[in-house]
């Protein structure tokens, strides 16, 4: 029993908020809960932009230290067409969505990825 | 002048090339992902598909690069999963179109009959 725990916890990714949401605001806090409740991917545009680079900065082929909000994935960063692709499958995982085709190609920076994330989940929310 | 339209055809056409190696990549490994049932299956697979890719990575003669792509095209037909994973949310996800939005005029409130006591 105890090893199908082992292997079920090692493969469920546990998420964790780094944002104290809970601490602060009286009123604010039924409402962000039930915001995180119904869409789990939404969080604040600082949080998306940390994600993305953290996930940048671990990307294998990618020296960490040349990351920034601004660096050119191609230019800056050295990818070849084929590591873009693979960088945005894993944006597409961490963050639970699905990037269209034609919109691949216009992610050229971690900018550009947190502002796409961000006006995605901004438009799940109205629709919802 | 003829020389200059044709570099512009051949760079045309090279760019479409590009384009289709790299959607087809980004399916392919999509692709992989549906039939590895665990990740570190996925991470094997991945690395053999990137390396089919790189294989032919300075074949310069266009013809044979289009002769590949559709070989590689068709392989990957060939392999198409039958149940693919969809994000949840997506159109053909198991939580597409859930909770619809409610009519226009009626307002949902979050803080649950609490309001006059604030």
């Amino acid at each position: 029993m105890q090893s199908i725990r082992d292997t079920i916890l090692r493969y469920v990714r546990v998420r964790r908020y780094s944002e104290p949401w809970l601490s602060n605001g009286g009123g604010n806090v039924l409402n962000r809960l039930s915001r995180q409740m119904c869409a789990s991917s939404v969080t604040s545009p600082d949080q998306i932009m940390g994600r993305v680079i953290g996930l940048v900065k671990k990307f294998d082929k990618i020296d960490a230290s040349k990351v920034t909000e601004r660096a050119d994935f191609q230019k800056d960063l050295s990818l070849d067409s084929l590591d873009r692709v693979e960088l945005v499958m894993a944006f597409e995982e961490e963050f639970s969505i699905e990037i269209p085709e034609e919109k691949v190609d216009k992610l050229t920076c971690c900018a550009d990825v947190a502002k796409y994330i961000a006006s995605e989940a901004e438009e799940k929310l109205v629709k919802s | 002048m003829s020389g200059a339209v044709s570099t512009a055809g051949y760079l045309a056409r090279r760019a479409a090339q590009k384009e289709r190696v790299r959607i087809l990549y980004r399916r392919a490994l999509k692709e992989t992902l549906n039939w590895a049932v665990h990740r570190h299956l996925f991470y094997k697979d991945a690395d053999d598909l990137r390396v089919r890719f790189e294989a032919n990575k300075h074949v310069e003669d266009l013809d044979t690069i289009d002769r590949l792509i559709d070989v590689a095209e068709a392989s990957y037909n060939k392999w198409r999963h039958p149940d693919p994973y969809i994000v949840p949310w997506a159109p053909g996800g198991s939580k597409f179109c859930r909770n619809p939005p409610p009519p226009a005029g009626i307002e949902i409130l979050y803080n649950y009959g609490k309001e006059d006591n604030d």
